[in-house]
């Protein structure tokens, strides 16, 4: 059920997300040029 | 209107659904396998790490146990920059062969990578990151793709597991499935788009250093080896093992960090955009650009359907409004249920 509204939301939140990056790349948003600590080896 | 209403339309049914279907089609009526062959080429493991000092330890063990001959495997640990000590972990596992390559500036991985391939010996090299474990036929497996003169680049399977140590099944978990059902077919008619950061190889005398503010290496060095000619495939045997993020909006800024830096790709390797130049061209546009261009198409969507609501467009904006609504719900109830992160040691059965 729960699957239901959690769906929509990551394919929303991913769509979000290419807008985020595009935006982080035309202002060249440093913190997201090295990984997060979360997912990957750097961190700036 | 009503075309810009249709085009968005076709456009994200095409990119999410289209697209497999086409890959199945065009995998049926034109598979490309690959010639496997084992084999036991001089190889390097190249890790690059910052402050890693959690992880090393694990990492290393795992990397040292791994079933390929010890006199064939040049292991390599890159640090760039390190100021938690990462250091004294590595220079404990000297002894068990491991090179150290240190940087006391913190460069970003791009250089700390080319840094590590300068000292590289083996005809192929293995990309890895920290926090992934490898399964223990990790790289016979990938190796064992180069017996194939077209392959030029191998890309190993990066396995989400949840706190039961199966593979998620939450909608991140989904998510990156498909991903992986994608880059399979892909594979298996030319070349994947990008490899898995957390394990993929190439042949040595193809790399090419990298800019030192690229974001997603993993991305960048396949694409390359695929415009040189050569084929980027996808190996499920080679696995690396992470936990899944444990919620959508974790994933939410890896994703953001990994479509940025598909912008820097398309800026920095325009030739990848040409349908002459890119053998993969069409798997390119669908996979990558496309997933650039699908908000601004579901934004199109929505905002040309608010001006059309009668007949069947009265139907689709119904579906729109409870789709959205949903997602707004699901928001709400993703932050309410975050779970701890499941920690994957080397003895994990799965693991092993």
């Amino acid at each position: 059920m729960k699957r239901l509204f959690l769906l929509p939301y990551t394919f929303a939140l991913m769509n979000v997300a290419a807008v985020a990056g595009l935006f982080y790349f035309v202002t060249r948003k440093k913190d997201v040029w090295l990984k997060s600590k979360s997912s990957h080896v750097h961190k700036r | 209107m009503h075309i810009v209403f249709w085009l968005s339309f076709a456009f994200v049914f095409y990119v999410y659904l289209g697209y497999p279907v086409v890959l199945l089609v065009w995998r049926r009526i034109a598979p490309r396998p690959v010639k496997k062959e084992y084999w036991e080429p001089a190889v390097t493991l190249v890790i690059a790490a910052h402050n890693e000092r959690q992880n090393l330890e694990a990492k290393l063990t795992n990397c040292i146990a791994l079933g390929y001959p010890k006199s064939k495997l040049q292991i390599i640990v890159s640090l760039d920059g390190p100021t938690d000590g990462s250091e004294f972990v590595v220079w404990k596992y000297v002894s068990h062969g491991v090179e150290v390559v240190h940087s006391r500036e913190h460069t970003g991985k791009a250089a700390a990578l080319n840094r590590a391939l300068r000292r590289a010996t083996g005809d192929i090299v293995v990309f890895a990151d920290v926090r992934q474990m490898l399964s223990q036929n990790a790289i016979r497996e990938l190796v064992a793709n180069f017996a194939d003169e077209t392959v030029g680049a191998v890309s190993g399977e990066l396995l989400l597991m949840d706190e039961s140590r199966q593979e998620a099944k939450s909608e991140v978990g989904l998510y990156w499935r498909y991903e992986k059902a994608l880059r399979s077919m892909e594979s298996e008619v030319h070349s994947v788009v990008g490899a898995t950061g957390a394990i993929y190889a190439i042949r040595r005398e193809l790399y090419e250093d990298l800019p030192q503010d690229t974001i997603l290496d993993d991305v960048l060095t396949p694409l390359r080896i695929v415009l040189r000619g050569k084929r980027t495939v996808f190996e499920p045997e080679s696995k690396a093992y992470d936990s899944v993020a444990c919620c959508p909006l974790a994933e939410y800024r890896r994703k953001v960090r990994t479509l940025c830096g598909n912008y820097q790709l398309v800026a920095s390797l325009p030739q990848a955009i040409s349908p002459w130049r890119n053998p993969i061209f069409i798997q390119f546009i669908s996979h990558k650009l496309g997933r650039l261009v699908v908000p601004w198409a579901l934004l199109a969507l929505f905002i040309t359907n608010l001006f059309m609501l009668r007949g069947i467009y009265a139907v689709t904006f119904s579906l729109q409004a409870v789709w959205y609504a949903f997602a707004v719900i699901g928001h709400f109830l993703s932050r309410r249920e975050v779970t701890a992160p499941m920690v994957i040691t080397t003895g994990s059965k799965r693991a092993a």
